[in-house]
């Protein structure tokens, strides 16, 4: 029992490792960004200059969901806060919840507020916001203070009139502040969303947030996975660990399996959920990860929900779906579930079958394929119609419905013919 | 799926599971927390993989993998998102798994009441240190959930797939889990726990499982349905405890058969009220008169409406199949329906006119109606009745008497049908401003309506 006990605290203790570090935006990125021409490197010089060199500033951080954009920032500005305890405050807006500009003033405001200790009143107005955010701008440019304004999802604030933009920048230009405006967004194009006045005043640095390449990717996973040999993992095991980690990655098997993951999902978030879920089925008794690990982990990411849904379907179900493709096939692009059912008396009048259920067993059969979102209301309008005569349209192509059929356990062969004809 | 052949190596070989639930529950009582609770009642402490396996005898696949993906105890999580069609045990699985491995566990259904939950959570993960649990009902859109913080875990729980949930909106995608529907033998296997006796209940389960599982699948609808034909199959058998040989199981086949295919079609229906009449009628009939017993049984309405209300039914019926025009000469004042028209030969044009005409009219739905139109025809039928009314039974009622009272509440009434669905209130019509309605009942019935009425509906109606 104690053995036992011995054996399976170094697994448990390699499994809460990585799971904890795959976990941590910190420890990701940090090994990505020790280049000296990183993202990183280029973020940390543009803003300590404008905090040493007292100037305004403003750039774009660009890049597909999940390369990392906001998590370096955040150990950029997590680095110049230990370097410039007095000399930074960074005040967060984020365009899902600020794009209205009365919202965003005061929001800016009240963390201005709390930055500074000061007491901040919900009720003051938009003037009144605006004319103390200008205010705190000029006093802290007096006392050499930057104050820095990140913007995340800034393709939001691009919408609408942009006075939010244009007040900041305006202000960052007219004032005498030291302010540095980051807007992060997934866009590329964000800046062609900008209207003219506000371009003008934004530089127009971009910093983009690529893929890694391949190689790059193999030495971030090895790095990721390893475990380190001076922590308090048995050291033993942590050799061992390492030796078949090592085996895995040089398998062209594995070579395989991540480039086919990597085609589809090539950020650095997706590669990281996809270690989670492989790491996370690691088998504690053996102890150390396994490529079956690695190709479960891609199973259950190539999955087909409706593939799914179709196999979950009872046998009446997939009558009426079968009848709604074969109205389709008739070119009758709008039906609704009367002339569904008349078409599934016209299949029980032609072949005597066994499935001719009544109209209110049918009906409850139709609810059930709207609840599954296998058809869908045509308009969300028609609310005073009842639920037999809004028309409906099909949200499965007929490859995937046939497909479908082909794989159902005990499909009736009267189905297949008719989807065949 | 062969559970029961490898309890022992399960407890061994799943891990932390064993080896933490003892290490929650000895530290428990020396945590200072409040213990948080979630909506429903999962009153016991965390108990053995064991036990979490039984409860839920279809779902061994789902449950090792979601342990797995919630980690040892105290490890961060990603948030997984968990989805499958209704009634597949998707909530009660999670909350009891994750109770299993986590201290604290809540389940909201909106999202106001998560970042309440959240606040108080993170209050919590301030002063001790435990790791903490979240979940969020997500059933409409996704939410999106940028951060993702090492204390607090998410576990979203769903209806439709996740491929419904693609929005560009930043959050971290969740690690799906589907909770596949139940085959045929999970059904069965579900369905035999609990059972007093087993084999009663597997010999009905063989004959009855199969052609309900072809009509739906679902756990909740099947249970209702089979329970109900379950009392009938025992009716014969005075020993409920008995197991049943070959020949019995024959003799109750062949009782229980010709109620197989109309309770099939009855499936979903909630019975209000047992029909005992009709169903000592049903025992004695054969298989071919048994549909002359069912039209027999239907006639009934189960429910209670007044006089006025039924009426009102019927002329809000009238008035969505009948086009406006037709009214004068159905409803003249001599009260004689005029519906008969000279039968021409139908010519091949005219007959495919009328299916187009026929297929419009499916499409369409019934039609709209002003309120005053459905007063006038009420009024009308009304009148009527209260004719015919008076020709059989001479003078028992004061006709004034009784046609104010029909007509006084009768605005009342079609409230109340408003909100029983009976008719909807449709929009309102922008040349004329007033709301239009529509009805809702099916023909059916409308005609069983009207035969307790004794109203010669068919008369009225408007026949292309």
């Amino acid at each position: 029992m104690g053995r036992e006990k011995e054996k399976e605290k170094p697994s448990e203790k390699a499994l809460n490792l990585l799971r904890s570090r795959l976990t941590d935006p910190n420890f990701i990125f940090r090994p990505l960004s020790d280049y000296p021409d990183s993202n990183y490197s280029k973020l940390k010089f543009i803003i300590s200059t404008s905090v040493t060199e007292a100037c305004n500033n403003s750039i774009l951080l660009l890049g597909p969901r999940g390369s990392g954009k906001v998590a370096v920032l955040e150990l950029v500005l997590s680095d110049l806060l230990q370097q410039y305890p007095e000399g930074i405050s960074v005040i967060r807006l984020n365009g899902l919840l600020h794009s209205d500009d009365n919202c965003a003033l005061k929001e800016i405001a009240r963390q201005l507020c709390v930055e500074h200790q000061l007491l901040f009143s919900k009720v003051a107005s938009f003037d009144d916001n605006s004319q103390f955010i200008i205010a705190m701008l000029r006093e802290c440019g007096l006392a050499h203070k930057t104050i820095i304004f990140v913007l995340d999802e800034f393709d939001f604030f691009a919408q609408g009139k942009q006075r939010l933009l244009y007040s900041l920048l305006d202000a960052m230009q007219s004032v005498n502040s030291q302010a540095v405006v980051i807007g992060v967004s997934c866009r590329l194009d964000v800046d062609q969303l900008l209207e003219k006045r506000v371009r003008s005043r934004f530089s127009h640095r971009k910093l983009l947030f690529l893929s890694p390449s391949k190689e790059d990717t193999e030495r971030f996973m090895e790095h990721i996975l390893s475990l380190p040999v001076d922590s308090n993992i048995p050291h033993n095991y942590a050799a061992e660990f390492n030796g078949r980690l090592k085996k895995i990655f040089s398998d062209d098997r594995f070579k395989e399996l991540i480039n086919t993951y990597l085609s589809f999902n090539f950020t650095i978030g997706h590669l990281v959920r996809f270690l989670f879920q492989a790491v996370s089925y690691m088998d504690l008794d053996v102890g150390f990860l396994s490529l079956e690990n690695f190709k479960t982990a891609l199973s259950s990411n190539q999955r087909q929900p409706k593939l799914e849904c179709i196999r979950d379907c009872s046998i009446l179900e997939l009558y009426m779906l079968v009848c709604m493709k074969r109205l389709e096939v008739k070119e009758q692009n709008s039906y609704n579930f009367y002339t569904v059912m008349t078409e599934y008396k016209t299949i029980h009048d032609s072949s005597q079958t066994s499935d001719n259920y009544a109209a209110n067993v049918c009906l409850r059969a139709f609810e059930h394929l709207l609840q599954r979102q296998l058809i869908n209301f045509i308009d969300n309008r028609g609310h005073n119609q009842s639920v037999e005569f809004r028309p409906v349209k099909l949200l499965i192509s007929s490859a995937e419905l046939h497909q479908g059929l082909k794989s159902y356990h005990q499909c009736p062969a009267i189905l297949l013919k008719k989807m065949d004809r | 799926m062969d559970m029961e052949g490898s309890p022992q190596v399960t407890r061994r070989t799943t891990r932390s599971c064993a080896v933490s639930s003892n290490d929650v529950e000895s530290t428990k009582p020396s945590e200072s927390y409040k213990p948080t609770l979630n909506d429903l009642a999962f009153g016991k402490q965390p108990f053995g993989l064991e036990d979490l396996l039984s409860r839920f005898p279809c779902r061994r696949t789902q449950i090792l993998e979601f342990l797995r993906l919630l980690g040892p105890l105290n490890s961060p999580l990603f948030p997984v998102l968990v989805y499958g069609g209704p009634s597949t045990g998707k909530t009660s699985v999670t909350l009891q798994d994750s109770k299993h491995s986590y201290s604290s566990v809540k389940r909201c259904e909106r999202p106001s009441d998560f970042v309440n939950y959240l606040r108080e959570a993170l209050e919590n993960v301030i002063s001790s240190l435990k790791g903490n649990s979240g979940k969020s009902n997500s059933k409409m859109s996704g939410r999106p959930d940028g951060t993702m913080m090492p204390e607090v875990g998410l576990i979203f729980i769903s209806n439709i797939s996740p491929d419904m949930y693609y929005l560009n909106i930043g959050y971290v995608e969740p690690i799906p889990l589907y909770f596949l529907n139940y085959t045929e033998d999970d059904l069965r296997h579900i369905f035999m726990v609990n059972q007093t006796n087993r084999k009663l209940y597997a010999s009905f389960l063989d004959v009855v499982l199969r052609p309900f599982c072809r009509v739906t699948r679902r756990v909740d609808e099947l249970a209702a349905a089979l329970s109900s034909l379950f009392k009938k199959y025992c009716e014969p058998l005075s020993d409920k405890e008995v197991a049943p040989n070959e020949e019995m199981k024959r003799k109750l086949f062949s009782q229980i058969r010709p109620h197989i295919s109309s309770a099939l079609n009855e499936t979903f229906q909630v019975r209000s009220q047992p029909l005992l009449g009709a169903e000592a009628n049903k025992t004695k009939k054969t298989n071919s008169s048994k549909m002359s017993g069912i039209l027999e049984d239907f006639d009934k309405i189960d429910f209670h409406m007044s006089t006025s209300a039924k009426y009102l039914l019927i002329s809000a019926f009238l008035a969505s199949r009948n086009p406006a025009t037709l009214d004068a000469s159905l409803f003249d004042s001599t009260g004689v329906s005029d519906s008969r028209k000279r039968k021409r030969k139908a010519s091949e044009k005219s007959m495919d006119q009328k299916e187009m005409a026929e297929q419009e009219l499916h499409m369409k739905g019934p039609g709209t109606f002003p309120l005053e139109r459905l007063l006038a025809i009420f009024q009308c039928i009304t009148s009527l009745a209260e004719d015919s009314l008076d020709e059989e039974e001479s003078r028992e009622l004061t006709t004034e008497g009784s046609s104010r009272g029909l007509m006084s509440d009768v605005l009342l009434q079609l409230s109340s049908l408003c909100n029983a669905n009976f008719i909807i209130k449709g929009g309102s019509c922008p040349l004329e401003g007033s709301t239009r309605y529509r009805t809702a009942v099916s023909e059916d019935l409308a005609l069983k309506v009207a035969r307790s009425l004794k109203f010669p509906l068919s008369k009225y109606l408007y026949r292309r």
